[in-house]
């Protein structure tokens, strides 16, 4: 994974193999692949969602601050964290670079 | 090595089935086939019942043979190859049950197994899925005591998307139930015949019909009640969120990975479609109350 990702105009997109079962506030994340289950909180489980692979990081952040505007300041920064765990955590790819 | 083969069987099983598991038995002795035979009962394989057991080769076939090197011990085979030899009566029968179970889980990959108890209350299906040592077979005995029909004490399987429709459903597998001697006391009017070697270790309470013991039949899942036995507990039941059900379930779901993604959403079915609860107990007959009370049934 290259340092400085996520940029803005990056599209992560989730694993293919991947799915999620929603619980409660949360999202419980299955790769079949690395077969590995993980729990993500009800932010990260939006995050989450928008790995589309085609909706930028830009613009995802454009939409959860506009969701939650009382937190907007905090939000590019939880966003990008949250996707670079969960590349580490090979759930979602890197996805191209939009045109 | 080879089992000698005997053809001149004192007695053998009826066909008999572990969800997928095929299996009979066959004896050289008619007291201890006979026992065999009642204790198993239960498994009887209503698609197939009357087949030879001898002659059919699909099906596996015990044997247990006087062992010509102990007196009064048995040899244990399994389909012609002797795996347990110069084992006491008793012993051999709880060696049986056992393998009959790690089979059954071996060969039903088809459904979605769960190291659990299961339950069925007027139609309704109940999970109790724990480890070892919580309290599991003890707790399904009392509720089989008290009333409820019985699946299994030990391996739940869940019939995934029945027939399409989105329903999932516990199927039975009611083998005998295995009582711990830790638990003798509590359940001591369930205490089952047993033979030489049997009851040093543990029971194998026979099921079904003619021991008062109702077996269920397929069911939707309704409840999950998750038991943990301490003695210092006071018993009470606390409801599970969907998460923890979920997670509580995939902890002891016996073969997820080979199921995928199908799997994982079962178990977000089982986690929002089931009311689930904790419950800690000390008290066997005070934790069968608060749980029949739950289901809402009184036997």
């Amino acid at each position: 994974m290259e340092a400085s990702w996520p940029e803005a105009d990056s599209v992560p997109l989730r694993r293919e193999g991947a799915s999620a079962v929603e619980l409660d506030d949360n999202l419980a994340v299955y790769d079949d692949v690395g077969q590995l289950m993980i729990l993500l909180n009800s932010s990260a489980g939006e995050v989450w969602n928008l790995c589309d692979g085609s909706t930028t990081v830009a613009a995802m952040i454009r939409e959860l601050a506009e969701k939650y505007p009382d937190q907007a300041s905090v939000i590019g920064d939880d966003v990008r964290e949250t996707l670079r765990k969960l590349a580490e955590l090979g759930l979602v790819d890197q996805g191209p670079e939009a045109l | 090595m080879p089992v000698p083969e005997v053809h001149d069987w004192a007695h053998c099983t009826q066909n008999l089935k572990a969800l997928s598991y095929r299996f009979a038995v066959c004896c050289d002795d008619a007291r201890l086939g006979t026992h065999i035979s009642a204790l198993l009962s239960s498994l009887r394989d209503a698609d197939h019942p009357d087949e030879d057991a001898v002659a059919e080769p699909a099906r596996h076939r015990y044997t247990l043979t006087a062992s010509p090197e102990r007196p009064g011990a048995v040899d244990v085979g399994r389909d012609g190859e002797l795996v347990e030899p110069g084992l006491a009566p008793g012993v051999a029968v709880g060696w049986l049950v056992w393998d009959v179970n790690r089979l059954a889980a071996e060969l039903s990959g088809e459904h979605l197994l769960f190291h659990s108890g299961g339950l069925e209350a007027s139609g309704v299906g109940i999970l109790v899925p724990a480890a070892s040592g919580s309290g599991k077979s003890t707790l399904t005995a009392g509720l089989v005591r008290a009333g409820l029909g019985y699946l299994s004490d030990e391996l739940v399987a869940v019939e995934l998307d029945v027939a399409g429709t989105g329903t999932d459903r516990l199927l039975p597998y009611p083998k005998p139930i295995t009582v711990k001697p830790g638990s003798f006391g509590v359940l001591a009017d369930m205490a089952p015949e047993v033979l030489e070697g049997e009851g040093d270790g543990e029971w194998q309470v026979p099921v079904g019909e003619g021991t008062g013991r109702l077996v269920g039949g397929p069911c939707e899942p309704g409840f999950v009640i998750v038991p943990r036995y301490d003695p210092s507990a006071e018993t009470a039941l606390v409801r599970l969120s969907e998460t923890e059900a979920f997670f509580t379930l995939a902890l002891h779901a016996v073969n997820l990975l080979p199921h995928g993604p199908a799997g994982s959403e079962a178990l977000g079915r089982l986690a929002a479609r089931c009311a689930c609860y904790a419950l800690a107990f000390s008290d066997l007959d005070a934790a069968c109350e608060l749980v029949l009370g739950l289901v809402g049934t009184r036997v």
